[in-house]
């Protein structure tokens, strides 16, 4: 406890200082006066006395003095002082004071806003129990064209009881979505079949209920769900008696178990319920259908590489066992945060050294300005150091300064942080908790203010380190003059713009770079056209649409009415409109071709689709003719394929009027005839080239794939036809939930959507550090001519022409460009390398991007010589000799 | 500034401990008593007694507490804290084995 008291005592020494001080005063007078008494009892005058005691005594204000050091207040009560001389130097130079804040604020904001954002994806620990041990399971089918495919139940049933590595493994079928009917609207809810153990390996327990148990997960098992923890509150009110109630899920009466707690998204945000997946003997034991999420539980202690050797090891059995499914299928795992975070990770990592170079110029810039303040109080440093200061006691007052400038710009920083902070949450992938915007993070908070107090010891150490060197007489002598920090000081603050230009021009090639990349995708031709096109979602029920008949029936009628509708030119149904599937594919075999090898099954993209859905989509039909009525239910089955599938399975044909089937040469399906071959469309995402890629009608035969996508081209606005369509589909099967009504633009600007954000963001940077080199420039250059106003002086008054000057200060300005523009294009040429990732259709050594930015920070810096230069040139001789 | 000090700093210390163990004493009490035990060899300097007292207080090796004086006056009284208590046995063990090894030396060489 004695360290306690030590505090205590400290404490008390610090806040209670007048009584502290009084003790003390006390203590020492006591001393004296008994001091006295007793040279009076031993005789003396009082007067003798006192002297004779005062003389023994020695200095009271040293001893006093001592006394204080001993309680080392003094370190405290320096800082205090210099706390209080800063801040009176910071409010009587109230311009300077703003700009360095509004300066700094601004690097601190734009740092703790990505610093909030990369600490959600990259950082903080998932709400999941050792969160670091979840890893992700994938088969690798690069061989077919899928080198991140959906795992076979029967695969990860195998590696569920073969592995050695994993505690436990739990799988989720892909996609998923259910209709919610009975009380109030029918909803479609996005929802997932899950084993019945995947919340015990994500290590999270219902707040409500109970969690699954293995018998919910057989077939035949009576139905029963867990709500997420929005949808309780959403759908039913939050009722604390929900757990035994049942619902309605697609016309299937289903009791809730249970309420998932709050935080818990998996595999993503939009999920809202959980049912077991109930897997068949006959599902588990398939390897060839690939559908499956795996999520498995690393043992503890097992690394990601022992986990992946040991499932290249089952891989390899299973290879042998299964050559028909399993040839040339690999198997690996991923850990759970890397997959959650996926491709933002680089664009995060850029952004974050893009607000570090932004936060490092802005240090640049007001270090610079401090340099020259420093050069304006030389004289009153210099007479602190006359009067005994040290220099480290000097350089303690200039840092002191520079933090409190730091701190207060990270307070104003933290509130920009804030409001920028929502705006960037949009970059936060679905699978990850999202930012809670109200309220600062305890998190974001130190990391602020770590950055501050770094930044002001960054920006404060340069200025302060020079004027703790300067030669004292010389300094004194120099008086009040105006010449400057001599030659060392012009140096270091040519070299902080240097830095600055530099730095901006790294920041600026990337922002071009990836400016240029969105422009490419926005030019690129998706192989379709996505304007005035409505689309929507009717995913048919399974129990009520089980057969083929009432599918097609369905389909039929639907399209017939919207058809029918004013305004509308097309309609057409298909599996999955672009950008909403990259895969749903089936191998194939070619007529006349040998029956492939297990590992070279060719497998095609699949769309089932109607009639019109090419003509609704405005894609590009390049030989052949389309799907016409005639093609319909019982005649001759045929399909479309695309430009890649034609070039690569019949290359050097001309494949219209070959045939293909479903399956292996000994499968029963019919053979296809192609009858046209249709342009390239980017189906998995506007950067993502296509795959092989074949259409079938959707009258002619059950291939396992139900269209979902309803697509229908308008004449004018596609969403106020919405309503209608809606009211068309509900005509013909009133209890049929309509989902995911929208421009089918929308899906491609959602595309876009986060490399938009990255290149609004990298630019606002790039833009801000143009602005900060600007500045820097022209703050170095009319500083520079207020220095030289006596030397410009003596040139125009010995016959220097206006242009000479002008020369003079911009070659000066000039000079510093080049040398940072040459040393931060070399940087930007190595590290552009990092964001080759993130470009599209543009080299990371794009000449013209660079060439681009180049100039245009010479414009820039042209522009921030010239108000200088101009001030240089109306220098008149007899003011400036006057000076001297 | 010099420390006009006669004793090693250890040995004030060590001085002050043992002369509160008894009772609370204030500061001019404890020069005083000091001188007076030590027959007038050991003088403490007032410069050097404070800064001690200030120090050994701030480590919470002694306490101080106000009360009155022999002769009604208000004065700071010094007493031992239990840590400083086993802090002044240490010391004075300590004291007692370099003492007697320095003797040991003294003799024999």
């Amino acid at each position: 406890m004695r360290w306690l008291q030590t505090i205590s005592n400290w404490l008390r020494s610090l806040f209670l200082r007048n009584t502290t001080e009084h003790e003390l005063s006390d203590e020492m007078r006591f001393h004296l006066e008994q001091q006295i008494e007793e040279n009076i009892a031993a005789g003396m005058t009082p007067q003798e006395a006192r002297r004779a005691a005062t003389r023994e005594f020695g200095g009271v204000e040293q001893v006093k003095e001592e006394c204080r050091d001993t309680r080392r207040v003094n370190f405290l009560d320096n800082l205090l002082k210099d706390i209080r001389y800063g801040l009176r130097m910071l409010r009587k130079s109230p311009s300077f004071t703003f700009f360095a804040v509004a300066v700094l604020a601004l690097g601190i904001a734009a740092n703790s806003a990505i610093f909030s954002i990369a600490d959600a994806v990259l950082i903080r620990a998932l709400p999941y129990r050792d969160s670091n041990r979840l890893v992700m399971v994938w088969e690798d089918s690069s061989a077919y064209g899928f080198p991140k495919d959906t795992p076979a139940a029967g695969n990860f049933y195998d590696w569920k009881s073969r592995n050695q590595v994993f505690e436990d493994v739990a799988a989720l079928p892909y996609g998923g979505s259910f209709n919610l009917t009975g009380e109030g609207t029918p909803e479609e809810l996005s929802g997932k079949r899950v084993t019945a153990n995947i919340f015990s390996v994500l290590g999270v327990r219902p707040a409500l209920g109970r969690d699954f148990r293995p018998e919910d997960d057989v077939p035949g098992a009576p139905h029963v769900a867990i709500l997420s923890h929005g949808l309780w509150i959403r759908r039913f009110g939050a009722d604390p008696q929900i757990v035994g109630k049942q619902i309605s899920l697609d016309h299937e009466k289903c009791t809730i178990i249970g309420v998932m707690s709050r935080g818990v998204q998996f595999p993503d945000r939009e999920t809202e319920l959980w049912v077991p997946a109930r897997f068949t003997k006959e599902q588990l034991a398939n390897h060839g259908n690939h559908f499956l999420q795996v999520v498995a539980r690393l043992k503890p202690g097992v690394s990601l590489k022992t986990a992946n050797a040991n499932l290249a090891t089952i891989a390899k059995q299973l290879e042998g066992e299964h050559p028909d499914s399993n040839a040339k299928v690999g198997t690996f795992a991923v850990p759970l945060r890397e997959e959650l975070a996926g491709d933002v990770r680089p664009a995060i990592l850029m952004l974050v050294g893009a607000v570090c170079f932004v936060l490092l110029i802005a240090c640049a810039n007001v270090a610079n300005l401090l340099l020259s303040r420093a050069t304006g109080r030389r004289r009153e440093l210099a007479m602190r150091l006359a009067l005994g200061a040290t220099r480290g006691r000097v350089i303690q007052q200039m840092l002191t300064e520079s933090i409190l400038l730091a701190l207060f710009a990270g307070a104003v920083g933290l509130l920009l942080s804030v409001w920028g902070t929502q705006f960037l949450a949009a970059l936060i992938p679905n699978g990850i908790a999202p930012v809670t915007g109200a309220g600062v993070d305890s998190r974001v908070l130190l990391f602020t203010l770590i950055v501050s107090l770094a930044t002001g010891i960054l920006f404060g150490v340069i200025p302060a380190s020079r004027v703790s060197q300067f030669h004292l007489a010389f300094s004194l002598k120099q008086g009040g003059g105006q010449s400057g920090v001599g030659s060392g000081g012009h140096r270091l603050r040519d070299v902080l713009v240097i830095c600055e230009v530099a730095l901006a021009i790294i920041l600026l090639a990337g922002a071009a770079l990836m400016i240029r990349s969105l422009q490419n995708l926005y030019h690129l031709d998706p192989g379709f056209r996505a304007d005035h096109v409505l689309v929507m979602r009717t995913p048919l029920p399974r129990q009520k649409y089980e057969a083929f008949a009432p599918r097609v029936a369905f389909y039929d009628q639907v399209l017939a009415k919207v058809e029918a509708l004013p305004g509308v030119i097309a309609a057409g149904y298909t599996t999955w409109v672009p950008l909403t599937n990259s895969g749903g594919a089936t191998g194939i075999t070619v007529e006349g071709k040998p029956e492939p090898a297990p590992g070279n099954v060719l497998i095609p993209n699949t769309r089932i689709i109607s009639r019109d859905y090419i003509r609704a989509l405005r894609m590009r039909l390049v030989e052949g003719r389309l799907f016409e009525s005639r093609d319909a239910g019982g005649t001759l089955p045929v399909a479309l394929v695309n430009q890649t599938m034609a070039k690569n399975y019949w290359a050097g044909e001309n494949p219209i009027d070959k045939k293909f089937k479903v399956g292996g040469y000994k499968e029963k399906s019919p053979w296809i005839t192609v009858i046209g071959i249709v342009g390239d469309v980017h189906q998995a995402g506007l950067d993502v080239a296509a795959r092989p890629e074949m259409y079938l009608p959707y009258q002619q035969q059950d291939f396992g794939f139900e269209p979902e996508y309803l697509a229908v081209r308008t004449s004018g606005d596609p969403i106020a036809i919405a309503e209608i369509v809606r009211q068309q589909i509900w005509s013909v099967d009133k209890e049929q939930p309509v989902a995911g009504v929208m421009p089918l633009e929308d899906l491609v600007d959602e595309n876009l959507a986060s490399r938009k954000m990255q290149a609004s963001l990298l630019s606002g940077f790039a833009a801000l550090a143009l602005l900060l080199v600007t500045l820097g420039i022209y703050a170095v250059l009319s500083f520079a001519v207020t220095q030289r106003t006596q030397e410009i002086g003596v040139r125009v008054a010995l016959g220097a022409q206006p242009r000479d000057v002008l020369r003079m200060i911009f070659s000066q300005g000039f000079k510093l460009f080049l040398i940072g523009a040459a040393s931060g294009l070399a940087a930007a040429l190595a590290l552009s390398r990092a964001l080759q990732h993130l470009l599209f259709g543009v080299s990371a050594y794009d000449p013209a991007s660079f060439a681009g930015v180049t100039i245009l920070l010479a414009a820039v810096a042209l522009l921030a010589c010239y108000v200088p230069a101009r001030r240089a040139t109306r220098v008149d001789p007899l003011i400036a000799l006057r000076y001297e | 500034m010099t420390k006009p000090t006669d004793l090693v700093q250890g040995t004030l210390d060590l001085l002050i401990l043992k002369t509160i163990a008894l009772e609370p004493m204030h500061g001019w009490a404890i020069a005083q008593r000091i001188r007076r035990v030590s027959k007038n060899v050991l003088q403490v300097n007032q410069g050097a007694l404070y800064p001690a007292l200030h120090r050994l207080e701030q480590q919470a090796w002694i306490q101080a507490k106000w009360g009155e004086s022999e002769n009604n006056r208000r004065a700071k009284y010094y007493s031992l804290t239990r840590a400083g208590q086993k802090y002044l046995q240490a010391e004075e063990s300590n004291w007692e084995r370099l003492s007697s090894a320095i003797g040991l030396v003294l003799k024999t060489v």
